[in-house]
């Protein structure tokens, strides 16, 4: 097999004015014709500056001061050229990128110009590499976007970016950098910002059009699920330097470095068994300190920071309620038109959801992006009015208290009871406050205790995650994505409350630092005996968190079943279909690219009956196990009052 | 489209009715009005005053009719095109603006085309080439432009031009043509001294212009659109001209509205300065000797001016970005 791309030896340096700041080095590996290679590695590694070096699209202050980057066009064969020695925008680099070598993006939003239309912008990659006019670039357009499987490819042309869907625009995308039919794709990270549904779509797209087109792709990525089901061969690349390189499944089976396995170890897979814990890089110990043992009840535990995982989550305490949302919904207007005659439209984002959360259990909150479980987590913390349904909560007394009539008064001995952790770890911490103004500034504004009692409380936090209390006097900027998280959850727990809400605690984070502040989250709800409402999208994660999972759809919980049940017999269409686009990293377990249907898993009006959801029938859930409820309109099961 | 043009027209109707009754609050609000103004000069000149006479006048001028009255009378014959009547040149408006008018909108349009005419290459150029020696240049010349007061600039230039090549820059045309009837000769003479008021009126628009246009071309610059385009091997010219720069262009045309109240009152310094035969320094006397309906008028110019550029701007944005033509409705 000839070789398309072959890298040896690269070294990509940024040049600063007092100082040269290595990127990349020794990094060597080839890529076959119509093969795949992954590139893997967590942020920072240093791969996207590889793909930017062979693309000629490195930042200016970065040079290529070694090795070489040979291209092998196989439309030319015999022809070799050194892309590393080629000026970046002279006009042989310009010829060779976006026409044999093309590239797509994490961001389908931002990686297209809004301003013009897709048909613009895609005969525009076409009339720059090939000798066509306008109508015959229109036809080549149409073509492509057919291929990618465009509803209405005609009409398409004339759409612009933002009036199309994430995953619609990723197919543009796509489309775009196929027109001119290249030998290379470079594809970095194109399916991170996606739902998992509309994932396994573009992975599947993707591979089609390979096989279609008789392309290669490298493949740049962090996500080792989507390694395992589309790459023949995987680099690891660590700190800017090739650690690892082979055939996927050697190296899955058989991780030769230690970074590998150690990857490998910290992501979440299929059906982890009740005991078996993730393996991050650098693992957190919980200490518990005094004044957290004081008020837990829940002994032999606390003060014990290595506790057999065995002793993970008793479900006998997993029997009164906490929290119980019943029958909520939210409904947001849109106003279209002008101020003479507008219409006014209601679309519901949070409807008919019931709820409910034990203490010392974890339930967790499963959805695609815009399908009201953020929504739903600012109604229970009352960030937000409901527009019907009950939110009941067990507080100080004892007794389920109703949530939404209470005014701001109220409800303020509550809003303590219920704390909440941000997904953005970077937005959700004031950056012109101190570590320890911002764990102690909830007790402060709640007047818990006096300022030594805040002060010792703040100290145990950090020992709680895991942080040196030295860093107290320090400024969020000064600290990573991991650690601003555990600031987070340190001020979340500041108030010792009942229920902890994390909404995506760990999507904006690396696998092995994920696998960190998840290992954490486990040992707090055990030593603490605390209740998590954990929202996520990511079904690995729930699956490694949660005790009982909800799935949410359109506005509405669809299924909800404790964690094995789940996997083992998922009912709902929408589930099912959930659970077939996740890729694990999991040789045994890939995906059936045959089962992924488009577009349709998501549209409650296209599920099958009994399941349907449109104008005529609106189903209920039903009991179908113990514990096991499905949303469903009918006869199989029976109607239970929850 | 058609349907939000109509809605835009029609929405600057009450817009303009608020501002002119705000106009004519405004200027009544001094105590008393022209006349008394005019009858306390007289009394302190010792001429006598006849009763009868200022009774006269006051019913002439209208002046003795309840405010609402005035207020009326004078925008019903503002909406035909009778500005009304000066107190203080005893003629009509119109006749007494004459000429100025049209002068000021030719200097503010020309000062408004060298500002765009100067500050898009330089802001590109900066954008472009950060923090090379041209930029740090510009950087420079462009806070010098803002921190010099324009009527200073104005007093240096004046000085210079006479000191070093002994000419006059004042005026707006040599002093032969003023109260001449237009002729080739006086077009040619304006276009010869247009010059000096447009680069000290427009050197502060200008630098702010350049600012602004940099930090919008950055922020664009780094946008992940703009290394698509790159990505589908595009000349970088190409792409800076067809992608960043046409997003960075929205504040600019937002802008217009705002830039030409801007520059007709911001030339009131200068005009006095060099002595320009523009609205400017009219209205400001009219303004003190409470002419009501010569400064009403001025001010309704400009408020009018105001609200048609931004009906422009909002036609041009709606024209130029499909995101706002496309995606109405509100989220609430």
């Amino acid at each position: 097999m000839t070789d398309i791309l072959r890298i040896k030896d690269l070294k990509v340096e940024f040049v600063l004015p007092h100082m040269r700041v290595k990127a990349v080095e020794n990094v060597s590996f080839r890529i076959g014709a119509q093969e795949t290679v992954a590139l893997v590695g967590e942020s920072g590694s240093g791969k996207s500056t590889i793909s930017q070096a062979i693309m000629g699209l490195l930042p200016k202050s970065a040079q290529i001061t070694k090795g070489s980057i040979i291209f092998a066009d196989p439309k030319k064969p015999g022809t070799r050229v050194d892309l590393a020695m080629l000026d970046r925008s002279g006009a042989e680099m310009r010829a060779i990128r976006g026409g044999r070598i093309s590239m797509i993006f994490q961001e389908p939003m931002s990686s297209l110009s809004p301003l013009h239309t897709i048909g613009d912008q895609i005969c525009e990659a076409v009339r720059l590499h090939r000798k066509v006019g306008r109508a015959e670039a229109n036809e080549l357009a149409i073509e492509m976007l057919t291929l990618i499987g465009f509803p209405q490819p005609k009409r398409a042309l004339k759409t612009y970016p933002f009036e199309l869907s994430g995953g619609l625009r990723q197919r543009a995308m796509i489309a775009m950098a196929m027109v001119c039919r290249p030998a290379l794709l470079v594809a970095d990270e194109p399916t991170t910002a996606l739902d998992v549904t509309i994932q396994a779509q573009i992975l599947r797209l993707i591979k089609e059009v390979q096989s279609e087109l008789q392309m290669s792709v490298l493949l740049i990525t962090h996500d080792l699920g989507v390694v395992a089901n589309m790459a023949d061969r995987m680099v690891v690349v660590y700190d800017g330097r090739v650690v690892e390189a082979g055939k996927t499944d050697d190296v899955f089976i058989n991780p030769g470095h230690a970074y590998t396995r150690s990857l490998l170890a910290a992501v979440p897979h299929f059906n982890m068994g009740p005991d078996e814990r993730l393996r991050p890089l650098r693992e957190i110990k919980p200490k518990t300190g005094s004044l957290f043992s004081e008020s837990n009840q829940t002994d032999g535990t606390r003060d014990a920071p290595e506790i057999p995982p065995s002793l993970a989550l008793h479900p006998a305490m997993a029997s009164e309620p906490v929290l119980a949302v019943r029958h909520l919904s939210k409904s947001f207007s849109t106003r279209k038109g002008n101020w003479i005659k507008s219409e006014e439209r209601l679309v519901p984002a949070v409807d008919d959801v019931s709820i409910t959360v034990n203490r010392g259990e974890c339930v967790g909150l499963v959805g695609e992006s815009g399908c009201g479980k953020t929504t739903l987590s600012k109604l229970i913390m009352r960030a937000m009015e409901p527009d019907t349904g009950s939110i009941l909560f067990r507080g100080e007394s004892g007794q389920m208290t109703e949530l939404t009539g209470l005014d701001e008064d109220q409800l303020n001995p509550y809003r303590k009871r219920i704390q909440f952790v941000f997904q953005d770890p970077f937005g959700s911490l004031n950056p012109r406050m101190t570590v320890q103004d911002i764990i102690a500034e909830p007790m402060i504004i709640h007047g818990v205790g006096d300022s030594a009692y805040r002060k010792q409380m703040v100290l145990e936090l950090m020992d709680l995650v895991g942080l040196d209390p030295r860093f107290l006097s320090r400024y969020p900027h000064s600290f990573s994505g991991g650690q601003r998280q555990r600031i987070g959850i340190a001020r979340a727990l500041s108030l010792k409350p009942d229920l902890l809400i994390f909404d995506e605690p760990t999507s904006a984070l690396d696998v092995s630092v994920q696998a960190q502040i998840l290992n954490l989250l486990k040992d707090l709800q055990r030593n603490l005996n605390l209740t998590y409402l954990f929202i996520s999208h990511n079904l690995a994660v729930v699956d490694y968190i949660a005790d009982r999972i909800a799935v949410m759809c359109a506005g509405r919980i669809v299924e909800s079943a404790p964690r094995e049940q789940l996997f083992k017999n998922p009912v709902h269409p929408y589930t099912q279909a959930l659970l077939n686009a996740v890729p694990f990293a999991d040789l045994d377990h890939l995906l059936d690219f045959d089962k992924i249907v488009d577009g349709k898993a998501s549209d409650p009006a296209r599920w099958p009956a009994p399941f349907t959801i449109n104008d005529t029938s609106a189903p209920k859930m039903m009991q179908f196990a113990e514990d096991h409820f499905v949303r469903a309109e009918r006869a199989d099961f029976t109607e239970v009052a929850i | 489209m058609l349907t939000y043009l109509a809605r835009r027209l029609f929405v600057m109707v009450p817009t303009l009715i608020m501002i002119s009754v705000l106009v004519f609050v405004i200027i009544q609000l001094p105590p008393g009005d022209f006349l008394s103004t005019y009858l306390n000069e007289l009394q302190a000149q010792g001429e006598a005053v006849d009763p009868a006479k200022i009774e006269f006048l006051k019913r002439q001028y209208g002046l003795d009719q309840p405010i609402y009255v005035q207020y009326v009378e004078w925008a019903w014959g503002l909406l035909h095109g009778d500005l009304g009547f000066s107190f203080e040149y005893n003629l009509p408006v119109t006749d007494v603006v004459g000429d100025r008018l049209w002068l000021s909108m030719v200097l503010n349009f020309s000062t408004v085309i060298f500002i765009y005419i100067v500050s898009f290459p330089i802001g590109i150029y900066s954008a472009t080439r950060q923090y090379s020696w041209g930029d740090y240049g510009f950087t420079l010349l462009g806070f010098l432009g803002l921190a010099m007061p324009n009527f200073l600039f104005a007093l240096i230039l004046l000085y210079y031009a006479n000191v070093i090549f002994g000419t006059s820059i004042g005026g707006l045309m040599d002093p032969e043509f003023i109260n001449q009837g237009w002729s080739f000769a006086k077009i040619m003479s304006v276009a010869e001294h247009l010059w000096a008021p447009v680069v000290v009126i427009g050197t502060s628009g200008t630098a702010s212009m350049i600012r602004r246009l940099r930090a919008n071309l950055l922020d664009e610059l780094s946008k992940q659109y703009v290394v698509t385009a790159h990505a589908k091997g595009l000349s970088p010219t190409k792409v800076l001209f067809k992608y960043p720069l046409r997003m960075a262009l929205n504040p600019f045309i937002a802008d217009i509205g705002n830039i030409l109240p801007q520059v007709v009152s911001g030339s009131v310094l200068v005009s006095v300065v060099m002595s320009l035969p523009t609205t400017g320094p009219m209205l400001l006397a009219a303004l003190q000797s409470q002419d009501m309906y010569l400064a009403g008028s001025f001010l309704m110019f400009l408020a009018l001016l105001t609200v048609v550029g931004m009906f422009i701007s909002d036609v041009l944005l709606a024209w130029l970005d499909p995101r706002i033509r496309l995606q109405g409705g509100v989220m609430k």
